[in-house]
């Protein structure tokens, strides 16, 4: 049979879009290695957050220079959901050499915090329960989509590079490895570029200074994942080479791996204060640092010195002072003025002196009142009970005539 | 076969004599001088090294697939389609004793021709760069990825040449062909970011499918499914291309 032209061309389009329909639907049918490391990630996230009783995650991270290590970091953070309790242990050597330790515990309640150099356990007692502290999905924060869609598109074409192998027992090992011919030459650049300023810029000389030929030579990562889809253990390493001043190659070497370990087994215990050096403190809930218990305290007369600068020298040429007769929770009201000694009139042309009716803030917690002068100029002041000062938000900031300005008012007990 | 290689050689030929092809030779010998310069450049003043002996020419490849290789395609397709249409060439051409399929079959391996001709002189000269200005970093293993990569980019870029064909059939003027040709381009640029689990099916991310080659562990399967995709679009598009060349009134 001979074809006709038309069937021939019919044919061979439909041959065509079967072949790309096909192949396009079986290419984004299979997951990638790279797409199940985030499905793994994802789900273990949910796991530990939602479902999980109780587990302990390890997360540490060393640098190393030429086998010689310059820097590490070790946490241990035990998770129990049930209790809703969280216990972290750190140690860390930073790069300058300086070594922390740090235990905390964390619970509806209260806040633990014990450190290295100082047996002091500092304790904060919450009189409202917060919210879960055991563990938050990383996932279901605000921005985490748009973050999943940049880091996809930086990864781009190396998400290939992830390659599965499955046990027969069901769990699963994802590995990749890149070398500098695989990692693209722009990201290579930056990531060479960073990591010489954090050596460069420190000024310990235990540090190697890259200063030549530096790049990244290879990034390697291995994750495994047990047979009930929750990551393991996930293990990054990435080596930089590099030439200092005297042409000495340089390997820095940066390793960071995680682990989740004693699942639904882990305890968490309440550290023992009993016989221990306690700094209690009781606040109503960790938004409310800078929550103003007792306005009362800011009754009276609050003042600072109007200083100039004269031949080298500070001078005092008068008070800036503001008086405060009545405030509480919502409003306050008072007066502001300004008072020059005799002999220095001549900086007094900027005078001011006006009496105001503050309102509070309407945002919860917040120390700010603010009022709107006779000129018609919106203005604010800030109550610190933990310094006892004012602090005047004035709309000119800058000094006039000469007079240096300044907006701190400490309480005159005089 | 003998009328389809005098086709060939006619169109060869043509493109030749136009000097496009010497421009895009030409620009593409000043991406790697500009690229080189750059280089020396960063590693003196950071003192990074930044491409190896055999990372320049990968570097020179990522920068040149995505942008003057294409252009030139398009340039050098939009001339041997619009263009001869526009100065009535074509009706020369299809007056000899040649079938049209023939001559759309030969213009298109021309194009074919003109592609894998740029790859290699960029491949040569990149490669010959990258051993005189920079850090010795070549291994066999790297060497051959790096030949591998230059010319598997052929394929994507045939498939390219191939929708600006169809376009050209489709558009009277050559100027809106270069003009949507270019907007199409971009726009799947995008939509690769966006949609970046469908992105395999994109011409645009097509054109970075050598990197598949320089990965440790060769993915066969991926490869494969790559290869088929522009296979089936190729065969679309050439098959929708020359029924419109076919039916085209002169």
């Amino acid at each position: 049979m001979k074809l006709t032209k038309k069937t021939t061309m019919v044919l061979s389009f439909t041959l065509g879009a079967m072949l790309l329909a096909t192949t396009a639907i079986a290419d984004i049918a299979a997951k990638s290695g790279y797409d199940q490391l985030k499905d793994a990630l994802k789900f273990t996230a949910a796991q530990c957050s939602d479902n999980l009783k109780s587990f302990t995650m390890d997360i540490s991270y060393d640098v190393k220079d030429n086998g010689k290590t310059l820097s590490f970091m070790n946490q241990t953070e035990k998770c129990d959901r049930t209790k809703t309790a969280r216990e972290e242990t750190t140690s860390e050597q930073t790069i300058n050499g300086n070594n922390y330790s740090r235990q905390t515990y964390f619970d509806k309640a209260t806040y633990i915090r014990l450190s290295n150099d100082d047996p002091t356990y500092y304790v904060t007692e919450y009189t409202q329960e917060r919210k879960d502290m055991a563990f938050s999905n990383p996932f279901k924060e605000n921005n985490a989509d748009d973050a999943e869609k940049i880091a996809d598109a930086i990864v781009g074409n190396l998400k290939d590079n992830v390659v599965v192998t499955e046990n027969p027992d069901g769990s699963k090992v994802l590995s990749g490895s890149l070398t500098e011919v695989q990692i693209p030459s722009l990201i290579n650049a930056l990531a060479s570029f960073e990591m010489k300023q954090q050596f460069n810029g420190q000024q310990d000389n235990n540090l190697p200074h890259l200063s030549k030929d530096v790049f990244v030579k290879t990034i390697d990562g291995t994750a495994k994942i047990n047979k009930d889809g929750v990551m393991e253990s996930i293990l990054g390493s990435a080596v930089v080479s590099g030439k200092d001043e005297q042409g000495t190659v340089h390997a820095i070497t940066i390793e960071v791996l995680a682990k989740l370990t004693n699942i639904n087994s882990t305890v968490v215990t309440k550290p023992d204060l009993s016989g221990k050096k306690v700094v209690k403190n009781v606040i109503k809930n960790e938004n409310s640092g800078p929550e103003i218990s007792n306005p009362q305290e800011f009754m009276g007369k609050f003042k600072n010195d109007i200083l100039i600068t004269k031949d080298g020298k500070f001078v005092k040429v008068g008070e800036r002072i503001i008086e405060i007769t009545q405030i509480d929770q919502t409003s306050a009201t008072g007066r502001y003025y300004e008072v020059y000694k005799t002999g220095f009139d001549q900086y007094a042309t900027t005078k001011r002196d006006f009496s105001f009716t503050a309102t509070k803030s309407k945002d919860k917690n917040s120390p700010e009142y603010k009022f709107r002068t006779d000129a018609g100029i919106n203005e604010a002041f800030f109550l610190d009970e933990h310094a006892g000062k004012i602090y005047l938000n004035e709309s000119t900031t800058f000094s006039e005539g000469g007079i240096i300005f300044d907006s701190t008012f400490s309480p005159d007990l005089e | 076969m003998a009328v389809f290689q005098a086709a060939l050689v006619n169109e060869l030929e043509k493109l030749y004599k136009k000097k496009k092809a010497l421009a895009a030779l030409l620009l593409s010998l000043a991406v790697i001088v500009i690229g080189q310069i750059i280089i020396v450049g960063v590693r003196s003043g950071f003192g990074l090294r930044t491409a190896g002996s055999m990372e320049f020419p990968m570097l020179v490849l990522s920068v040149v697939v995505n942008t003057i290789l294409p252009l030139f395609t398009a340039l050098v397709t939009i001339d041997s389609f619009s263009g001869e249409f526009a100065h009535n060439n074509m009706r020369i051409t299809l007056t000899r004793p040649v079938s049209r399929l023939k001559i759309f079959a030969a213009k298109i391996t021309a194009i074919s021709i003109f592609i894998l001709a740029t790859l290699l002189l960029l491949l040569f000269f990149s490669i010959m760069a990258g051993f005189i200005f920079n850090t010795n970093s070549a291994t066999l293993d790297s060497f051959v990825r790096t030949v591998f990569s230059y010319i598997v980019s052929l394929f994507p870029m045939v498939v390219l040449a191939l929708g600006i064909v169809l376009l050209t059939n489709l558009l009277k003027s050559g100027i809106s062909v270069f003009f949507v040709s270019i907007l199409i381009f971009l726009g799947l640029k995008v939509l690769g970011v966006f949609f970046s689990q469908y992105s395999s099916i994109l011409m645009t991310t097509q054109l970075d499918w050598y990197n598949l080659f320089l990965m440790k562990s060769f993915p066969l399967a991926k490869i494969m499914r790559q290869f088929l995709i522009m296979l089936g679009s190729s065969i679309m598009l050439f098959t929708a291309g020359f029924y419109l060349f076919d039916k085209k009134e002169l």
